[in-house]
């Protein structure tokens, strides 16, 4: 066990774990919105994410022509290019959730089948799109180009506070904070809460179930976008199975804070987040996953719906 | 005709083919045979598989060119540089007859896991880079006698020269030892600590991540920082090693960064980017074809392989292949005679006279281990011996 790393880096560590945490925010929401409505996992959330990475690659790349090593964009220029890949990445993952809405639950839904057919499909999907990411880049890394410099705000406490770090963390609490905002006050997110609660009494209520239902899984893909593309700001890296450890970390925010609940989602990202970042400190990286287990197992045994699963359960997606 | 006339000419008939089969065979087998090349020709790690290859093609090239008795063909076997890859590819590879030997694998891991296949089938492999100590240990588990060789040196001799290399120069050697926990990062590691013992550095800290794509590295960055390392070593994969080094140089670190012969490939710059890669310390099992090669070669080498630039291992590779060229020269052409010939033969080596192997498959007297420094563009230059 190394404490002392503490003594220096408590703060940056903290940073860090934050801006990660956030962005496990932002995919657990897909997670979440999903599991709202349907009560059921979207397994190819983690896929929406990977579409995600690789679209802002091909904004970052093949639109504007950088390379991993041109000069830095500044000014106007940089604000264009960043806010147009951060829009392409959330459409591009909005709407592979809406086609696997389509193709993997809504046809299955009709039907009346198993839920557990719909699980199995979505897990096919997931595949599907996973393995064709690999054929298409032949299973190699792709990278973004740094667009933005990553210079410091100035260091706060041993912090460093740097322009990428700021900038996720910013920008993802606007995004969560707009969001459910927007699932409680606005009409359409009254209907998808009501369509939470019971399926049937909105039904009665003349809720068009297959538009809510549309509509949860293209926000829900619009935020895990959005966080495919802080992602990329941060790390720079891609591959088709990113999506893999990010996605399984994502859930298990989800299920750590109350799935389901959006601000389960959000306490749990970030808790996921700094311990991550602290167990990797302090007890060495190898041993990261272990502690994240082991302390999400002592959570369920005590609060089997998560952390947050009932204390704020009327605010339910 | 009556039945006993056609029951004749029928058994004739197929006496002429049955025999005129035994003779295209025979004919067959004395003109042509194959070498495979087993490597990473997709996946993270598919640049040290690709260069390498490049370097087998060139040689195969150069030996087909001069008209000998036996061709020699090519098949590529990608095994992604994964063990459990290369298990599953390697018993195809065995089942074909037409195979004679085996360039490859390019990785430890990979080749353990080819082990089995290729023992039972006494498919003799000579690799130009598996560095694992125990692929050549008697008493190892994955020991891959008798039909492993390699034509690198293994991790007790790249694990101190990359201590030696690493703080070469430095004053007071403060070192942060990262590994990436897969048997090639532990195995080098574990050969790098007493290493850096003898060349009187302090060991500040040590770190064993287990890195995917999208591995935070921040808090081995600032376990790197909180402990005024000077230098940090990190045995691992060239991907991986430039998104290390990326974020170290983003977190406001400054010293040396080393790694060994799995960063030392084009893929480390391309991670890190060229700013974060500048002046990384490389070290790999081999000595650059740039630097021994005439124009006249490198042309060829371009020719051949379709590369402009020779990449990592390429020189090995060339060694690698020319053990079963050599042989095949001899008319060694079943895998039992190639067996004998690779065991107790002498080799011509790209740079300069001969080598032969070990009991065990290393070559006698050991391979040389190479210093490199990554600069400005990116590129790796040679420095000399580490």
């Amino acid at each position: 066990m190394n404490f002392s790393v503490l003594t220096s880096q408590f703060w940056s560590l903290c940073l860090s774990g934050l801006s990660l945490g956030l962005i496990y925010v932002l995919i657990s929401l897909g997670y979440t919105m999903v599991y709202g409505v349907l009560r059921l996992i979207n397994f190819a959330n983690s896929e929406i994410f990977m579409v995600g990475t690789f679209a802002t690659v091909w904004v970052e790349t093949g639109l504007t022509g950088h390379t991993s090593n041109s000069n830095p964009l500044h000014g106007f220029q940089l604000v264009y290019t960043l806010l147009f890949a951060l829009v392409v990445s959330m459409l591009a993952s909005g709407l592979t959730a809406i086609a696997v809405e389509f193709l993997a639950y809504r046809r299955l839904r009709a039907r009346g089948t198993n839920r557990l057919a719909s699980l199995i499909s979505a897990i096919g999907m997931s595949i599907i799109l996973s393995e064709s990411a690999r054929i298409l880049t032949h299973s190699r890394p792709q990278a973004s180009p740094r667009l933005m410099e990553k210079t410091s705000f100035g260091h706060i406490a041993g912090a460093n506070f740097r322009i990428d770090t700021v900038l996720v963390v910013i920008s993802a609490l606007l995004m969560f904070f707009a969001l459910d905002r927007f699932v409680n006050k606005s009409r359409l997110g009254k209907a998808i809460r009501a369509v939470s609660m019971s399926e049937e009494n909105a039904k009665l209520m003349g809720i068009n179930l297959n538009r809510v239902i549309s509509v949860t899984f293209l926000i829900g893909g619009l935020m895990t976008g959005a966080a495919a593309f802080f992602f990329m700001t941060v790390y720079e890296t891609t591959k088709f199975n990113v999506g893999f450890n990010l996605g399984l970390a994502a859930f298990t925010a989800a299920v750590l804070g109350g799935i389901g609940n959006l601000r389960g989602a959000f306490f749990g990202g970030i808790a996921l987040g700094l311990l991550e970042t602290m167990s990797a400190a302090v007890l060495g990286s190898q041993w990261k996953s272990v502690t994240v287990f082991v302390v999400l197992v002592l959570v369920l045994l005590v609060r089997p719906n998560g952390i947050f699963g009932e204390a704020i359960q009327q605010t339910r997606v | 005709m009556n039945k006993n006339s056609t029951r004749v000419l029928g058994a004739a008939a197929a006496a002429f083919l049955a025999l005129g089969t035994l003779t295209a065979t025979s004919a067959h087998a004395a003109t042509t045979v194959t070498i495979a090349f087993q490597g990473p020709l997709t996946g993270d790690a598919a640049q040290a598989g690709q260069d390498e290859l490049a370097g087998f093609k060139y040689a195969l090239a150069v030996y087909n060119a001069s008209k000998p008795a036996v061709k020699v063909n090519m098949i590529q076997v990608d095994d992604q540089g994964s063990g459990s890859v290369a298990a599953t590819v390697a018993p195809g590879v065995a089942k074909n007859k037409a195979v004679i030997g085996l360039v490859g694998s390019a990785y430890s891991g990979a080749s353990a896991n080819s082990f089995p296949s290729y023992i039972a089938a006494g498919l003799t492999m000579v690799s130009p880079s598996a560095s694992r100590v125990t692929l050549t240990t008697p008493q190892a588990p994955d020991f891959g006698g008798p039909v492993f060789h390699r034509v690198v040196g293994n991790d007790s001799v790249q694990g101190p020269a990359l201590a030696r290399y690493a703080t070469k120069g430095v004053t007071a050697p403060a070192v942060y030892l990262v590994d990436d926990q897969s048997p090639y990062g532990a195995g080098l590691a574990q050969y790098t600590a007493p290493g850096l013992t003898k060349v009187k550095a302090t060991t500040v800290g040590t770190d064993h991540i287990l890195p995917t794509t999208g591995t935070d590295w921040s808090a081995t960055t600032a376990k790197v920082l909180a402990s005024k390392a000077n230098v940090v070593i990190y045995c691992g994969y060239d991907v991986d090693a430039g998104a290390f080094v990326k974020s170290l140089r983003d977190g406001g670190y400054t010293g040396v960064f080393a790694s060994g012969d799995g960063s030392a490939t084009a893929s480390f710059a391309k991670a890190a980017g060229n700013a974060a890669a500048k002046d990384a310390r490389l070290t790999e099992g081999d000595t650059p074809f740039d630097n021994v090669a005439t124009a006249a070669q490198k042309k060829a080498f371009t020719a051949a392989s379709g590369v402009k630039v020779a990449g990592g291992y390429v020189t090995n590779t060339i060694n690698a292949l020319n053990v079963f060229l050599t042989c095949i020269k001899q008319g060694k052409t079943t895998r039992a005679a190639i067996a004998t010939c690779v065991s107790t033969g002498k080799f011509p080596n790209f740079t300069g006279g001969t080598f032969s192997f070990e009991a065990w498959g290393d070559v006698k007297g050991g391979a040389p281990i190479g210093a490199y420094k990554v600069d400005a563009t990116g590129a790796i230059i040679y420095v000399g011996q580490a």
